[in-house]
């Protein structure tokens, strides 16, 4: 995969207006990808298309103007997604659960089933889905994006398995706790005590999780339905 | 003055591959195994490197080792502790001998050197260790038990050494490779009385991604655990064996 020279390529983000999303199209973009982007937000990509991703037709759409301006996809990267902390399980609403499965879960499975079809025509290609670190070892007071961001790992370690003939690696990233705007400026993930439990002590910076996805998606070959977890040790 | 990397296992196969990735993505190369069979001054000659030929399962051969390259290249940034000692039998007819050989090798060897190059690591403020582990480490094999005990133990280690060192910059992660295309397929074949072809076959067969990793690509996956881009994974466990496992190591 890296043999190749990386200016014809095409890196499609989810999300990629702010955070781990946006951090992921510049990385691929300063080694001479070419980007583009779905967000709610417009977002500083080549491509530019707003949608909210658990809108399946509309990630259709936008998913067929990148290929049309493109024609081609390598790279997708479903980093849309949403938090929300400090809520006990019996104020999690059905509203409240249903929004967050459509967008993190949904969301994935919507641009995975609108880009793999470009990528299976030409039978290669990578997919990286950001999870979460929480997806692996449990977390207190948010138990709905957690569920969401478990049942993505089965998710991609199912259609890993898939597409595991073809040249398309299906991977995921499970980011610790990374400084975005998705933690409130009162996160409880950015108190000092908790800090301090972890090995590095600090917080994930975005282009950390950028770089393992510039991995994944450079040097990745031989791996299929990994989750790769830059955390600063969160979970080890 | 450029990092430097020290690579045990180094005559063949992975180690080899690797030093000589390491090599070009700027590191000065210290090479070791257990002998140097003209093998390993050669791969020190082609890279600008060290060769440190000792048996790392001695207690005393292999952190000596560890000084001469400090004193030689200065202090060791990056270690990868791939040297692996193999037999393969079923568990009542391992013999002692060989069964603990492993263990030395490949977990108490490592402990060893991991032990001698921390102070370098210390002084420079920062340093990585990459664990060469292995599938069978996290979901065992038929016939490798000692293999298997040594790899699984490595992880424990690496998971151990991330919390403990990672406060201090150093960052310890390990890669569980399954099904590698080098020369330790020879010792497979010959414990399945099989040409070298026909394992291959036999183990592209129980890979979903239906081939064996190239040593280049294990040798990436040490060079992003050695680079800039890793610098928030600690005590991780990075499997890139075409989804042979599947699971959380």
């Amino acid at each position: 995969m890296t043999s190749v020279g990386t200016g014809d390529r095409v890196a499609l983000v989810s999300g990629a207006a702010s955070g781990i999303g946006r951090a992921c199209a510049e990385a691929m973009g300063r080694s001479g990808w070419r980007t583009a982007g779905i967000d709610l937000n417009a977002s500083d990509t080549d491509l530019s298309l707003q949608a909210d991703v658990s809108d399946r037709a509309a990630v259709a759409a936008a998913v067929d103007r990148v290929a049309e301006r493109f024609g081609r996809i390598d790279l997708l990267v479903t980093a849309a997604g949403y938090y929300e902390e400090g809520i006990d399980v019996a104020d999690i609403t059905v509203a409240r659960w249903d929004r967050m499965l459509a967008v993190i879960l949904g969301g994935t499975v919507n641009c995975c089933a609108a880009v793999l079809p470009h990528m299976l025509s030409r039978g290669e290609g990578a997919i990286v889905a950001i999870s979460s670190e929480l997806a692996l070892a449990g977390s207190a007071t948010d138990l709905h994006y957690v569920a969401a961001k478990g049942a993505v790992l089965g998710l991609i370690k199912s259609l890993a398995m898939e597409v595991a003939p073809t040249a398309i690696r299906v991977n995921a990233v499970a980011p610790g706790p990374t400084d975005t705007p998705l933690l409130a400026a009162d996160s409880l993930w950015r108190e000092p005590d908790y800090l301090a439990t972890l090995p590095l002590g600090r917080l994930v910076r975005p282009e950390e999780i950028a770089s393992a996805v510039y991995y994944l998606a450079t040097e990745g070959s031989m791996y299929c339905g990994e989750v790769l977890s830059p955390n600063a040790g969160a979970v080890i | 003055m450029t990092s430097v990397a020290l690579i045990t296992g180094a005559a063949q196969g992975l180690g080899r591959v690797t030093a000589l990735r390491l090599a070009a993505d700027g590191f000065t190369v210290a090479v070791n195994d257990v002998t140097d069979d003209g093998r390993l001054t050669e791969l020190a000659e082609r890279t600008g490197g060290l060769a440190v030929p000792a048996d790392i399962a001695d207690p005393l051969t292999g952190p000596a080792m560890v000084a001469a390259v400090t004193d030689r290249l200065g202090p060791v940034q990056v270690l990868v502790a791939n040297a692996a000692a193999m037999a393969m039998s079923p568990f009542l007819e391992a013999k002692p001998d060989e069964w603990w050989r492993q263990i030395d090798v490949n977990l108490s060897g490592h402990f060893r050197i991991i032990q001698a190059v921390i102070p370098g690591m210390r002084a420079l403020g920062h340093g990585r260790i990459v664990v060469i582990s292995s599938g069978w480490g996290v979901i065992g094999h038929p016939n490798a038990t000692a293999y298997a005990a040594s790899k699984a133990g490595l992880i424990a280690l690496t998971k151990g050494l991330g919390r403990e060192l990672g406060p201090q910059g150093i960052l310890t992660n390990a890669i569980a490779p399954s099904f590698i295309d080098t020369e330790q397929l020879r010792v497979d074949a010959d414990d399945a009385g099989l040409t070298l072809d026909e394992m291959r076959r036999v183990y592209s067969d129980l890979i979903p991604v239906r081939r064996l990793a190239s040593p280049e690509d294990i040798a990436a996956a040490v060079a992003f655990l050695a680079g800039p881009g890793s610098s928030a994974i600690v005590g991780q466990v990075l499997q890139p064996n075409g989804g042979v496992t599947r699971t959380r190591a």
